[in-house]
């Protein structure tokens, strides 16, 4: 019996605390990638990029002697105008054309590429690895947990449940879930579509950039970190629903998990096409997702 | 109210809408009426901005509207039904209502929940369900809160379209009871309907469209023009 609880203590529940972290890193991403999905009906390809961005902008302010905690308020801030004016110059532009889908894609796709080549340029193509804000650990149930980790899963939490709160309890939220199922009615009743569009997305551009803030003393920091993380966000929002916030917890937190027991059990190298595969099943016998579109019922 | 001077409509090539002229006063009902296919909902759609018409003006109250956006319009007054509801699945029925105040800029938190209890009160079987999602409702129920949500932003010019399509008679009656409060209230009312003589019964003037066009017109209360009105469209 000792022996199972300690199995449990020092293999299984560090492994499962690596799969929480990494489960709430993801829905943060995901969170802003499905409200985008759900609303513009835009694939952001370059929101891989905005969390990259987020990190460098609090790089370079934290070398200037800004504070951690500052720049998780000051950072999304500054991502909020950022998203707008992306919305509005880039997006809306293409957006009422034939073939919108194809096009938002490339276009996200090249200013991703555009500004991951930005970070090269302007801070190097080495990884930075920012000093954790807080150090140390605590012991619960005899399992040491190292104290950013549960802040970050603090915050994600509560980030999580704002943002739920927000779309599902608020007016706002009825404005963009109306929004999000049909533009011409909710239109029609004084909804101001094209600024909910846009704030929508520098909305989730601001949460992309918040996530970077937050998991750059974890994943350190390098121009192509939002590549690497986006594809699991993707993976996220295609399983959990696309446009579904519940959708992107539940598959965050489901697949994050998953991935920490395969590494545990068969091998790291086998974590990543485990995952992907659920992702394809997933596509062929249930392509809507585990969850409702947001704004469909 | 509301002023359409040569309006025309196209969607890609086809020309929907072709030299449209006509009026609706303040506390008027105008019935449009004809066959399926004749740019009687485009003819709505244009006014409430989800087509932009290719030439010609809209006023409502001497500002014109055309080719705004449609919540634009909708906040100059102009609340529109259309034929197929459009209740949003996502919401509510109390969150439906309340997009409705958001036509209504400036009024205060206090108007918008007393707007809410009117609402309620005129309508008791929304007040029971207001919980629940929108489309759970019966059609009849559905139709209700399509009119109430529009109510609630109290609008000075009212689009209608299909209001009694699917329903029982005893609930198109109902509907026709709000109609006619809405008119007395002052709300100019453009309505499509295919059950004229339903319709004729708040109509204070009609107009017959064909291709695109206006080929008859006239007063609900003149005996000879609804005759020529049931005759040109054989019902």
């Amino acid at each position: 019996m000792s022996e199972a609880i300690q199995y449990f203590q020092f293999v299984l529940a560090p492994q499962m605390l690596i799969g929480l972290v990494l489960g709430v890193a993801v829905i943060l991403v995901a969170l802003g990638l499905t409200i985008i999905f759900g609303l513009l009906d835009v694939i952001n390809m370059s929101h891989g990029e905005f969390y990259a961005l987020g990190a460098f902008i609090a790089f370079a302010l934290s070398s200037v002697g800004l504070p951690f905690w500052l720049l998780l308020i000051l950072v999304p801030l500054v991502m909020l105008p950022v998203g707008y004016l992306v919305e509005r110059g880039l997006i809306q532009r293409v957006f009422h054309s034939g073939d919108r889908h194809v096009r938002t894609l490339l276009l996200t796709f090249g200013l991703g590429l555009l500004l991951e080549d930005a970070f090269r340029l302007v801070f190097g193509p080495n990884p930075h690895r920012p000093e954790t804000p807080i150090t140390g650990g605590v012991e619960a149930f005899g399992i040491f947990v190292p104290s950013y980790r549960l802040f970050l899963i603090v915050v994600g939490a509560a980030i999580i449940a704002a943002v739920a709160f927000v779309v599902y309890r608020t007016r706002l939220g009825a404005m963009v879930r109306a929004a999000a199922f049909d533009r011409d009615m909710a239109a029609s009743l004084g909804v101001p579509v094209q600024h909910v569009y846009a704030g929508a997305f520098a909305f989730g551009v601001a949460l992309a950039g918040l996530a970077g803030v937050l998991l750059a003393p974890i994943y350190s920091i390098f121009p192509t970190m939002g590549r690497d993380f986006i594809l699991m966000a993707f993976t996220v929002v295609i399983v959990g629903g696309m446009g579904s916030i519940a959708g992107a917890v539940v598959a965050g937190l489901l697949l994050t998990q998953i991935q920490a027991i395969v590494s545990l059990y068969i091998s790291p190298v086998w974590s990543d096409p485990i995952v992907f595969g659920i992702m394809v099943v997933m596509l062929m016998v249930r392509p809507q997702g585990l969850f409702g579109r947001l704004g469909h019922g | 109210m509301l002023v359409i001077r040569n309006l025309h409509t196209h969607y890609a090539l086809s020309h929907i809408i072709q030299g449209i002229d006509l009026t609706v006063a303040a506390g008027e009902v105008f019935g449009i009426f004809g066959r399926n296919g004749v740019g009687k909902t485009t003819l709505l759609k244009t006014i409430a901005g989800w087509v932009k018409p290719t030439e010609g003006e809209i006023t409502l109250n001497s500002e014109r509207i055309d080719g705004l956006n449609p919540d634009r319009i909708a906040r100059r007054g102009a609340g529109f039904v259309p034929e197929d509801r459009r209740i949003f699945p996502g919401l509510s029925v109390e969150e439906n209502l309340t997009l409705g105040y958001l036509q209504v800029p400036g009024r205060d938190a206090a108007g918008d929940r007393a707007a809410l209890a009117k609402v309620y009160v005129r309508f008791p079987r929304l007040a029971e369900r207001r919980q629940q999602h929108g489309t759970t409702l019966s059609g009849g129920e559905q139709q209700m809160l399509a009119m109430a949500r529009v109510m609630i932003g109290t609008p000075k010019l009212l689009l209608i379209d299909e209001p009694s399509e699917g329903l029982a008679p005893m609930i198109v009656a109902d509907l026709f009871a709000i109609i006619k409060e809405m008119k007395q209230s002052g709300c100019a009312i453009l309505l499509v309907e295919q059950n004229v003589h339903q319709a004729l019964t708040v109509c204070d003037r009609f107009a017959v469209i064909e291709r695109g066009q206006i080929v008859l017109s006239g007063r609900a209360d003149n005996a000879a023009e609804r005759d020529k009105l049931l005759t040109t469209i054989a019902v």
